[in-house]
């Protein structure tokens, strides 16, 4: 579960980013959609705790996030939460298998003598069982966002937060990964709030939520 | 996959820049090594030569020059003086053992050295710096033991005859005493002592070249020789206790017109006035260049952290803190200064084995390879310390970096 309550924080000189309530159910899919500068990422980083808001309350899992230390909150993003950008994210020096084993190193979620088996059976689900050993630079756009959605998921979380998750692919390519990417939330259970611009994509999606003006000039 | 791993590959990632960033390190380690080892080896030889004698009594003059020119075979002498106090010496109730030494000729650059034939059979602590590698000791004059370095240098083999010329320098115009050819008798193993560099023979055979010398010439200014009265260039003394040495010098520089000098002593005093400044010379330039290197470690890193903003903010939305972010940075300064001390210690001990060679061929003084001593293990330490506070502005530049800016922006 996802709650956003009274929310407020401020983005820069004259820019409020403020938000009444929001609320997504455990294992719902919902697409926070609107034009660019609406302040939909913004939401999202709020709601992983990587921007802190200076008012309103932010509750995931039913735990509110707002009072937790930095720490904790690092802790709790690695134990709960995965990330799917639009430009993949994947780190540049480690193989595939690598940088899934990597989403569960900054995280207790999963015991150490189970990364391997666990990365190697995302890695399997998502289709690259053969490409384990690559680098990022000698996959495909399709096959780096895959490794993304399973590194994503590895740590079985209960929140994934994707960014534009097929802005960066071909069409025929965004079809497959979102619906990849629907398929596994669908299996594990998995919330999904999936950032779009794209009305198409964002109608893929049970629910809906427009944030067109959540980014506003300060009129105080 | 733990955090010195994440750093390992990080590191080689971007192997040029990596590599000559070792490389900077390891200029300034093997030249800190180098200077330390040595320094080190170097004085523990020069004391350990110090050592085997307790007293060296000679003419009036500079100490440091008399135990320089007897015990090392490096400097001119002091002058000559009666063959008596050798004597007196001798019986001396302190006195273990005395040696007469008398110099002032020599073979291609060479010293002659006539001391009495004990002096082979001298072994300081059990261990003889005049052992033979072929033939045997002199017995009587004009019979001479090369040092092998004389030998290897000369090619002068047993049973070989050669002449000294007048002075203890090579020169075209020295006198020549061809009317008195050694014969080539012994030649001692490889000590990489001074003694490598010297020619033996028993003292006679000085006194007699000298004798028919002065027959024709009056060097008696130049060298003190009177041959009515046998004079000594020196005598290397050795006492029953060291705890004696600095009584006995006083007594003879107090009641005798010789000089007494404690070589240890002596060899210590050249090493803090004069070594002992080049020393922290040395080791100025070389840590000069390990903080030159450190400033590369923070440019290199800091360059490597500013291109990787985004991979730090992907590892923080993973779930990693500032703390394990910081961290990671501080072990890849870590493991460049590492291994640039690890190439550092190889470029020393090549260092040194050049050096070596160019100190055997100059005062026969050989240098071990490097080895860890306490003064490198601590020079070492120094230098990674340095590593580690250069990769503090680095990674505090992670540590504070804004994730979601980060993500965003790049």
């Amino acid at each position: 579960m996802v709650l956003l309550e009274q929310v407020s924080r401020r983005l820069g000189p004259g820019v409020l980013f403020s938000c009444e309530k929001f609320h997504a159910l455990p294992g719902s899919r919902t697409a926070l959609w609107g034009p660019s500068g609406c302040g939909k990422s913004t939401m999202l980083n709020l709601i992983t705790g990587l921007l802190r808001p200076d008012s309103g309350t932010i509750r995931i899992d039913n735990e509110d996030i707002t009072p937790l230390s930095e720490s904790r909150m690092d802790a709790f993003r690695g134990e709960r939460m995965g990330f799917v950008f639009q430009t993949f994210n994947l780190l540049p020096p480690f193989s595939a298998l690598q940088n899934v084993l990597l989403g569960m190193r900054f995280s207790d979620a999963i015991p150490e003598k189970e990364w391997k088996d666990q990365a190697l059976t995302m890695l399997e689900r998502v289709g690259l069982e053969r490409r384990l050993q690559s680098k990022p630079g000698t996959l495909s756009v399709g096959e780096r966002q895959r490794v993304a959605i399973a590194r994503a998921l590895v740590n079985k979380p209960r929140l994934i937060v994707a960014d534009e998750p097929t802005g960066s692919l071909d069409p025929k390519t965004a079809t497959s990964v979102m619906s990849l990417l629907l398929e596994l939330c669908e299996e594990e259970k998995v919330t999904l709030l999936l950032v779009t611009h794209d009305r198409g994509i964002a109608e893929q999606l049970p629910d809906l939520f427009d944030c067109t003006g959540l980014a506003r000039e300060d009129e105080s | 996959m733990s955090l010195w791993s994440i750093a390992w590959r990080y590191l080689w990632n971007r192997k040029l820049t990596t590599a000559l960033t070792i490389l900077s390190v390891a200029l300034g380690v093997g030249m800190i090594s180098a200077v330390l080892t040595l320094r080190e080896e170097t004085q523990r030889r020069f004391e350990e030569e110090g050592q085997a004698f307790d007293i060296v009594v000679g003419s009036k003059g500079n100490p440091l020059q008399l135990v320089l020119s007897t015990v090392y075979f490096m400097d001119a002498p002091t002058g000559n003086m009666d063959y008596s106090i050798f004597e007196s010496l001798k019986e001396h109730e302190d006195v273990t053992h005395a040696f007469p030494i008398a110099m002032g000729d020599s073979y291609k650059g060479y010293r002659i050295v006539g001391s009495s034939p004990e002096l082979m059979d001298f072994a300081p602590g059990g261990r003889s710096p005049y052992t033979l590698a072929e033939g045997r000791y002199f017995e009587k004059s004009q019979e001479a033991v090369l040092g092998a370095q004389v030998a290897r240098d000369s090619g002068l083999k047993i049973g070989d005859t050669f002449v000294g010329t007048h002075g203890l320098v090579q020169s075209a115009f020295a006198e020549v005493h061809d009317d008195f050819p050694y014969t080539v008798v012994g030649i001692l193993n490889l000590s990489g002592s001074p003694n490598d560099r010297a020619i033996f023979c028993d003292i006679q055979s000085v006194w007699d070249v000298h004798s028919h010398c002065d027959a024709d010439h009056d060097h008696d200014h130049e060298h003190g020789h009177d041959h009515d009265h046998p004079e000594v260039t020196a005598v290397l003394v050795k006492l029953a206790s060291p705890a004696l040495r600095f009584e006995f010098k006083d007594h003879i520089n107090k009641r005798s017109n010789a000089m007494a000098a404690i070589p240890i002593m002596e060899i210590q005093k050249l090493y803090e006035q004069l070594l002992g400044t080049a020393k922290l010379v040395l080791l100025a330039i070389g840590y000069l260049v390990v903080a030159i290197s450190s400033l590369s470690i923070l440019i290199g890193l800091y360059m490597a952290i500013l291109q990787r903003r985004r991979d730090l903010a992907i590892m923080r939305a993973l779930g990693a803190t500032r703390g394990e972010i910081f961290g990671a940075v501080i072990i890849e300064a870590f493991w460049v200064t590492l291994l640039g001390i690890i190439a550092g210690w190889f470029m020393g001990a090549v260092t040194c084995a050049v050096l070596n060679h160019f100190l055997v061929t100059r005062i026969g003084f050989h240098v071990p390879a490097i080895h860890m001593t306490a003064d490198l293990v601590s020079a070492y330490s120094a230098v990674m310390l340095m590593g580690l506070i250069a990769g503090i502005l680095p990674a505090w530049q992670a540590y504070r970096s804004d994730v979601a800016r980060d993500l965003s922006e790049l």
